[in-house]
């Protein structure tokens, strides 16, 4: 009886080995929050035809990553929404460098409710315009600066007409409320607004390309699932799906 | 080691200030608010004694959020206030807001602990000598309750102090407008290499915060010696 049990005992331990052995192989993702709903579609269509690795996205601000990566979090894939972090990173020797490559593009544009103004000259007459933070968000940065190229900074910024929000979804809240009379946002995140409409693209001429680059970690370049997927990112079918959430692909 | 930049000075006389407006908002609302609790003969008190806990228990984010549709210009107070030409939204008066309602929560809960102690017979004597309901409020509960209204205020204002989730969605994160310390460090530790501002603010802030709870003790020890 007692031979029994203990024969049974390593059957089931064995069985656990086994299991072990077999589990899909994990990989993880750090994106950039803007990515979320594109990237998420893309793991989606991704692991029905790979039931062999698991992907384990992470969405948070570039910046959150990049601190969480060089604190030693585990991440096969890093894809920021600008390059500096990308640089925070590489000069830590935590990146595989030839793998990074531009994935996409976005554009800044000006939101609020229809009418309320057609280009950057119609600003100085507006009360309230939220922008994110300058010094915790991209998309801040390059509102300023396109702010300052066009000459309308210093005037919006001295009458104090300026709402810093913490990120662009809170700018667009404001806006989408109301709350203000305008606010830059990314393209991709003007198409959620269900009040404020897209009313002017900001001219690329007045700010730097916003570019998405995305790279293998070094820990994520020993793995060769996490390399696949790495592929899968920038093939046509993920490229569809990320022009569908409203970015642009960079041309080769 | 404490490196200061001029939009940091700023935050910490706003931090300052804010906290100090939003406790002194609090404190009558919550003096009212727990004389009702503890004294008032309520039908709904429960209901009354969950909704001052409510931000308690919501994440502060949300609690922004709620007054944001309340007091924003399309919220039903927020628009009737804009008629007189009152705006509380993206300026400091929207981070007292948030503060007062934030810190309101835990200065009730310390008068009314105070208010609970007070011996019942001094409010009868009270009564049978023919003192009204404020005159007793003015002349027993008030007194008596000091010690509370003082603790009460201490934990408000260091509430306060650190308040940044109903503030930044309220208020906004305005450099020298509504830009308190936490959200000042919130600015940094999203900046790549701002991490020696952050620490700064940090420290800066510990320093503010014992300086308060010393406050407190002090303020307690000397109510207790006049007492004696």
């Amino acid at each position: 009886m007692k031979e029994k049990l203990i024969f049974t005992l390593c059957l089931i331990l064995l069985l656990f080995a086994f299991s072990v052995s077999v589990e899909a192989e994990e990989i993880r993702i750090s994106a950039a929050a803007s990515l979320t709903d594109a990237v998420k579609d893309i793991i989606a269509v991704y692991q029905q035809n790979h039931a062999e690795s698991q992907l384990l996205p992470n969405f948070a601000s570039s910046g959150a990553l990049a601190k969480q990566i060089s604190a030693g979090a585990p991440a096969d894939i890093y894809i920021s929404a600008n390059s500096k972090w990308m640089q925070y990173l590489q000069q830590q020797g935590l990146i595989d460098d030839p793998s990074e490559q531009v994935l996409v593009q976005n554009r800044l544009v000006f939101v609020g409710m229809p009418g309320t103004a057609k280009s950057m000259a119609d600003l100085p007459g507006l009360q309230r315009i939220a922008i994110g933070s300058p010094k915790a968000t991209p998309v801040g940065r390059y509102s300023e600066q396109a702010m300052k190229n066009a000459g309308i900074y210093a005037h919006l910024q001295n009458e104090q007409k300026l709402i810093l929000a913490k990120d662009v979804r809170q700018a667009l809240l404001y806006a989408d409320r109301g709350e203000v009379d305008g606010a830059f946002v990314y393209h991709t995140d003007a198409l959620l607004a269900k009040q404020a409409k897209v009313l002017f693209a900001v001219p690329q001429k007045l700010y730097p390309a916003v570019v998405y680059p995305a790279a293998l970690t070094v820990t994520g370049a020993g793995k060769p699932e996490a390399k696949v997927f790495f592929a899968y990112l920038f093939s046509s079918l993920s490229q569809g799906v990320f022009r569908t959430f409203g970015f642009v692909i960079p041309e080769e | 080691m404490l490196i200061l930049s001029p939009t940091d000075y700023q935050a910490l006389w706003l931090s300052a200030k804010v906290a100090s407006a939003a406790t002194l908002v609090a404190l009558p609302v919550g003096f009212g608010l727990a004389w009702l609790l503890v004294f008032g003969r309520l039908r709904f008190k429960a209901l009354l004694d969950g909704l001052i806990n409510l931000p308690l228990v919501l994440p502060p984010v949300v609690v922004g959020y709620l007054l944001l549709l309340l007091l924003g210009r399309q919220g039903p107070l927020g628009g009737l206030l804009q008629k007189f030409g009152i705006q509380l939204i993206f300026n400091w008066k929207g981070a007292v807001i948030a503060c007062a309602v934030i810190g309101l929560p835990l200065m009730v809960r310390s008068i009314r602990l105070g208010m609970e102690q007070i011996d019942p017979q001094l409010l009868h004597a009270s009564r049978t000598l023919g003192a009204g309901w404020f005159d007793c409020l003015r002349t027993v509960v008030l007194p008596l309750s000091i010690p509370a209204l003082i603790t009460g205020s201490t934990l408000c204002f260091a509430r306060s102090l650190g308040e940044f989730g109903a503030t930044i969605i309220l208020a906004g994160n305005i450099p020298g407008v509504t830009q308190t310390i936490p959200l000042a460090i919130y600015d940094y530790t999203s900046t790549p290499g701002g991490e020696a501002g952050a620490l700064s603010l940090c420290l800066l802030s510990i320093g503010l915060s014992y300086l308060v709870l010393m406050l407190n003790t002090l303020l307690l020890k000397r109510f207790q010696r006049n007492q004696a």
